[in-house]
């Protein structure tokens, strides 16, 4: 895997990659994690895909400024880095609060962003408060990998306190309900059977809301699916991609464009 | 003895009855009527704890829950046709119906009445009689030790005709200790009598079903069959002759033959659960012709026909109403749910059981339909891996038909086709969809008898 690294705003952003066939999948992470978490299933697409995962401004290994940065920022600085690393007509694969932020990406710039998927997409409506949003998280602890602890911890320690719960908050402000009826490339929903953060009918709600959604369900995964079941739903994003975009997948390598680190 | 003792809780006609006539009420159907709604969550938690036992316990379980429901041998000739007659009227509201329905009992049917808001009268209902000492795959021993009894009933009640029923194949574990005496009015009672006249509008329309499935059978009596086997994907050639698959299932379930040996068959009957004896339909002609009622006549030949016909009158209802068409409810044999089918603005499909012929069915409707964006599949759990049944994996494939969602819902793939807690999950997760729609306005009945009878399979014409 490959570690490469640009400025944006003046900013370093890091970002690791598997370079393989067209589209390129783009992995966004959620509030106060990193691409930790998302590695190992890049090495999983990576086999098939050309499989990036970054770290937005303030997280895992990117530096941010010193103030959080609100939902839009985030996603103008996700913009932003394709065009850094050359990269267009990109898959962006949002898990939990990264969906929040891909779905913006997409609303505001349809004509970078080919396709979405969606995994675990925040917040649900029906529980839209930080009472709510604790409580559905301890009820879906039990459903993690005990192994991912150590890493969301690396990923709270790299974020800090103050920018942890500034994206949380900008999270439960973010209205992604309003937004989805506007996204209109192909996007894949997906949801862990034992995921409690995001109930079915609030996945189902937001496939209906989406003008080209598709919902799959994936078994044995509470929220964390790229890290629970990296296999299975690399095996369903290929299923996408190759329905969704046939002929890309002919295409060759997409080039290196950054030296690696 | 009280008819609520003698009737089965968990049967087709028990459960179109209690959908139904909460339909007509105004409610819906948390854990299939049987418990209120705020008993859902320890309820779905408690059963999904016994999803847990191993498969032996499990199927222990079910056939001690049918046992439990069945009433004992000597009290059979306790029971009187016309407290059964007064049961089912007694569970409609005391109103006035456009439309009223009689006969055989089918999913597709409760829809159409539900959307006609209509009643409907079951010509046949299911008596469990509990037995010992006879084993599932003994037809002749379940025949010989409740024979008495039936007579005991049939002496009772000159109005009803036995149809003693064996299925070693779907009613296994249920069978294990007890019979099923399926009887059917070949008169109309007068609890019916009375609801019709009292409940009809004036003008309205009284309408006979008749399913005109017929099985093989044996006759006992002037009023007394024994049919062995019953629909499903086994064929009566299957039931009577043996062949690979009864081999495999007998092999199965570890039973020491490897076919089965029933009396011999002597004539066709109309088939226990779904098919109606004609004789019904002459003294409901008598009665209408007395009372001057508009009568007619909805026909078809086997349960599944009906489904694809009211899923088209229920999805042209919603586009005439200016709803989106694209959301399919595929119901399971009683798991039905007549008010969260409208209230989600979903078009129903019933199928009788979760057998590869009725997902074939489903397929072959899909196939002849425009695409839904979201299909939504309950299954029914009867405990049994009986010959030809569809698993979770083959209903999820049907279900990844539509464009946008589609899921099996209160369904455990891991635990079907031995989930107890399905009967209360498939309405807590109905129960939850978002997008609602109010209740609408009855259809008009003359509008969907022109709809229905327009198709080459189904008759619905006036009886004269």
């Amino acid at each position: 895997m490959q570690e490469i690294t640009v400025a944006v705003s003046g900013r370093p952003m890091v970002a690791w990659r598997i370079a393989g066939r067209k589209p390129p999948v783009v992995c966004v992470h959620g509030a106060g994690v990193s691409s930790r978490e998302f590695q190992p299933f890049v090495e999983v697409l990576g086999r098939r895909h050309d499989a990036w995962t970054v770290d937005l401004p303030g997280f895992g290994a990117s530096a941010g400024p010193r103030h959080p940065l609100g939902l839009r920022a985030l996603a103008d600085a996700l913009v932003e880095w394709l065009t850094a690393v050359d990269l267009d007509q990109v898959v962006l694969l949002g898990g939990s609060l990264g969906c929040q932020v891909a779905v913006d990406a997409a609303a505001r710039h349809p004509d970078r962003i080919a396709g979405l998927v969606l995994v675990g997409p925040t917040v649900d409506p029906a529980a839209r408060s930080f009472l709510h949003q604790l409580l559905r998280w301890m009820r879906n602890a039990p459903h993690e990998q005990a192994s991912m602890a150590p890493l969301n911890l690396a990923d709270y320690r790299d974020a800090g306190a103050r920018r942890i719960v500034g994206t949380f908050a900008e999270a439960l402000r973010d209205r992604i309900e309003d937004k989805l009826p506007h996204v209109v490339m192909p996007t894949l929903v997906v949801r862990g059977a034992q995921d409690r953060m995001v109930p079915q009918e609030w996945a189902e709600e937001v496939t209906r809301l989406l003008p080209a959604g598709r919902l799959a369900v994936v078994e044995k995964s509470g929220h964390m699916v790229p890290y629970r079941q990296a296999h299975a739903l690399a095996g369903l994003v290929t299923d996408f991609l190759t329905h969704a975009f046939p002929a890309a997948g002919a295409g060759g390598m997409s080039g290196q464009r950054r030296s690696a680190r | 003895m009280k008819a609520s003792e003698a009737v089965a809780s968990f049967d087709s006609a028990t459960g179109m009855l209690r959908a139904l006539s909460r339909f007509l009420a105004g409610r819906d159907i948390p854990a299939l009527g049987k418990f209120p709604a705020a008993f859902e969550p320890p309820l779905s938690g408690l059963l999904g704890t016994l999803n847990r036992l191993p498969i032996a316990a499990r199927e222990r379980a079910y056939a001690v829950s049918g046992w439990a429901e069945a009433i004992p041998q000597r009290r059979v000739g306790d029971v009187r046709s016309e407290a059964l007659a007064e049961w089912v009227t007694g569970h409609y509201p005391r109103r006035r119906y456009p439309v009223i329905f009689i006969g055989s009992a089918n999913g597709a049917l409760i829809h159409l009445a539900a959307a006609l808001d209509a009643a409907w009268l079951p010509q046949t209902l299911l008596l469990p009689v509990r037995r010992r000492g006879i084993t599932p795959d003994d037809p002749r021993g379940d025949l010989a030790a409740v024979g008495e009894s039936g007579r005991a009933l049939l002496a009772a009640n000159p109005d009803l005709v036995l149809h003693h029923m064996h299925d070693p194949n779907q009613d296994r574990l249920m069978i294990a200790g007890m019979t099923y005496f399926r009887i059917k009015w070949r008169r109309l009672p007068a609890a019916y009598r009375r609801f019709i006249r009292d409940h009809l509008v004036p003008g309205g329309l009284l309408v006979c079903v008749d399913c005109t499935l017929s099985w093989p059978t044996t006759r006992i009596d002037d009023r007394y069959v024994f049919q062995f086997g019953a629909l499903g994907d086994a064929t009566p050639e299957e039931y009577r002759q043996g062949g690979p698959r009864v081999a495999d299932l007998l092999s199965r379930y570890g039973a020491p033959v490897r076919r089965w040996d029933p009396p011999a068959a002597d004539g066709e009957s109309p088939e226990a659960e779904w098919g109606l004896d004609p004789a019904l339909l002459d003294d409901l002609r008598a009665f209408t012709g007395q009372h001057r009622l508009d009568t007619q006549l909805l026909r078809f030949d086997t349960p599944q026909r009906l489904s694809p016909a009211v899923a088209d009158l229920y999805r042209s209802w919603y586009a005439d109403r200016g709803l989106p068409t694209g959301r399919l409810l595929v119901e399971s044999f009683l798991l039905l749910e007549p008010w969260w089918t409208l209230r989600t603005g979903s078009v129903p499909y019933w199928t009788v059981f979760g057998t590869e012929a009725s997902r074939a069915s489903l397929e072959a409707y899909l196939d002849a339909s425009d695409p839904y964006d979201e299909i939504r599949i309950l299954l029914f759990n009867h405990g049994t891996e009986s010959i030809g049944l569809a698993d979770a994996q083959d209903w999820r494939r049907t279900a990844a038909r539509a464009r946008k969602i589609g899921v099996l819902t209160g369904v455990d793939a891991v635990a079907y086709p031995r989930d107890f807690a399905s009967f209360v999950r498939s309405h807590r997760e109905l129960s939850r969809i978002r997008t609602r729609y109010p209740l609408p306005l009855p259809l008009d009945a003359a509008g969907a008898a022109a709809t229905l009878s327009a198709r080459d399979d189904i008759l619905w014409r006036p009886v004269h």
